[in-house]
């Protein structure tokens, strides 16, 4: 049991700490956020003004936002674990490694919450939704985003100290995060009212991609940080 | 099956073939002439598939050996994670290359044969979708092998890569078929639907000996190259240093470097 | 079904075979001629105790 308590402690010390220098430095609220009120207005630049094309393709448009900003969110965490030796602090730490890797994706999820919300604002804004389905709508947004969260915090590690990792991050994070982008945008539609059938079986689709990324995370935590 | 030169062998082997590859090479060749045969010779245009049939054989051949190659890399990642050897990297690194090859085959030959029966160059079904993206997973992990680092510190990375990969393979798989059956009215495009006739049958299987022959041969040859490379690297790292230890002892009376 | 494979015929679809086993053949072909060229390059620039593999 007491492994399980040092795992918890260790992810709990860890989050604090990404989330206390976020609140400092606030580079997803300075940095993310406005790119992601542009990348809403792109959207409509680029498809139609009209609110309907919008609206019926609010669900998927929402979700590759979030995935985009993601890639930025985990390359910012990466870039941290490289300054002022920061990452080999960590692991002289003695930190539990499975830990170390819960207590990033905590980060990430709560960075990435405060990101959806406001984009959730405003999408209803700019795009006139019509918000159905709420309970729904959250509960996909916390597993999905719980998903995105955990495979960020396996990426980010993999590419930290890599050159170039700001162009292979992306590359390597979307592809995996595609079934989660089909499953959140499927579910979205759903509660949006445009989707078929019920959203609630792609809601388990995400519970299982959660799950089986922090299963990964949480195996091949410990290699990647001896080695990187 | 190692090839080392002996002493009085007059001039050291310069290149990764050895008996053994060249034994291989051979079958493989012959392989690959008999399958031709069959594609073009002896089998005719398929009942329900017309001409269109002949691709089928490069393609699904071409399929099998990429997974199975993918399999291999897996393994050989999964065994470096746990036994830290420079084999299994190595192995890893070069089946996964090799893998991405053929899966391109894969996914241009498909295209190919999909556009005469299907009147499309690419559907979304769970089959295609899953190879499009597994193949742009192993580009990331060519790529990310590319990038400058240390071996160890590289190894590990490409390890843990190539396993997520591969996990998340059969989960975009089962989520792409479920997305398509939500859609009613999508018909299913299958190419198992054709029933082939024995030399076809023949035909195909020894596609699918050809293939995986090829591939080993390709991988005996590209472990090697891997191999050396790391050599010549350890060769180039000590000549430095060496040339960084002579000039420091010449500095050691002077000024500070 | 007589037209399904009429329409599958040689003239129509064989300029689609062609090209499928050329572009495979030439992929993996040419991909095997680099290796072996890398590995000839690579293997003169190691001395011969050092190129035992495994």
């Amino acid at each position: 049991m007491s492994a399980l308590r040092e795992v918890l402690a260790a992810a709990a010390l860890v989050a604090g700490k990404d989330l206390r220098i976020e609140a400092r430095s606030r580079v997803a609220t300075n940095h993310v956020l406005p790119f992601v009120a542009v990348v809403v207005m792109l959207f409509a630049f680029a498809l139609d003004t009209e609110a309907t094309t919008l609206r019926r393709a609010a669900g998927g448009l929402f979700w590759v936002t979030v995935v985009f900003a993601a890639v930025l969110v985990v390359q910012r965490g990466a870039q941290l674990e490289q300054q002022d030796g920061a990452g080999e602090a960590l692991r002289l730490s003695g930190l539990r490694p499975a830990g170390v890797f819960l207590g990033k994706g905590a980060a990430l999820f709560v960075e990435l919450m405060v990101v959806e919300v406001v984009l959730a604002v405003a999408m209803v804004v700019l795009y006139d939704l019509r918000l159905g389905g709420v309970v729904l709508l959250v509960v996909t947004a916390v597993v999905a985003t719980a998903a995105i969260a955990a495979a960020g915090a396996i990426y980010g590690p993999l590419v930290a100290g890599l050159s170039g990792r700001e162009t292979v991050l992306p590359l390597l994070l979307l592809p995996v995060l595609a079934p989660v982008l089909l499953a959140a945008s499927r579910a979205f539609e759903v509660a949006l009212g445009r989707g078929v059938g019920s959203g609630w079986p792609w809601v388990g689709m995400l519970g299982m991609l959660c799950g089986i990324y922090v299963v990964l995370g949480a195996l091949t935590s410990g290699p990647l940080l001896d080695e990187t | 099956m190692t090839d080392l030169p002996t002493p009085t062998h007059p001039a050291p082997v310069d290149s990764t073939g050895s008996r053994g590859s060249r034994i291989l090479g051979a079958i493989a060749a012959g392989l690959v002439a008999a399958t031709c045969f069959y594609a073009f010779v002896v089998t005719g245009p398929d009942s329900q598939l017309g001409e269109t049939v002949r691709i089928l054989y490069l393609h699904v051949p071409s399929v099998i050996t990429a997974y199975l190659l993918v399999a291999i890399a897996a393994g050989a990642s999964a065994f470096h994670l746990w036994k830290r050897n420079e084999f299994s990297d190595l192995l890893a690194a070069s089946a996964t290359e090799i893998g991405m090859v053929f899966l391109g085959v894969t996914l241009v030959t498909g295209m190919l044969w999909g556009r005469p029966t299907w009147g499309v160059y690419w559907v979304w079904d769970a089959r295609l979708t899953t190879t499009a993206l597994l193949f742009l997973m192993l580009v990331g992990y060519a790529v990310v092998r590319s990038l400058p680092a240390e071996p160890r510190s590289r190894a590990t990375r490409s390890a843990v890569l190539s396993l997520v990969s591969l996990a998340l393979v059969p989960v975009v798989s089962r989520s792409v078929e479920w997305w398509n059956s939500l859609h009613q009215g999508q018909t299913v495009l299958g190419t198992s639907d054709a029933k082939l006739d024995g030399a076809q049958l023949f035909g195909l299987f020894l596609g699918m000996v050809s293939g995986p022959v090829i591939a080993a041969w390709l991988l005996m040859h590209r472990f090697r190259v891997a191999w050396l490379a790391e050599r010549a690297e350890e060769l180039g790292l000590d000549a430095a240093i060496a040339a960084r230890r002579l000039e420091a002892g010449g500095d050691a009376a002077g000024a500070t470097s | 079904m007589s037209g399904v494979v009429a329409t599958l015929g040689w003239d129509e679809v064989g300029g689609y075979v062609v090209v499928a086993w050329v572009a495979g053949v030439g992929a993996i072909g040419g991909y095997a001629a680099s290796v072996v060229r890398k590995g000839r390059r690579l293997s003169r620039q190691v001395p011969p105790e050092s190129r035992r593999w495994m």
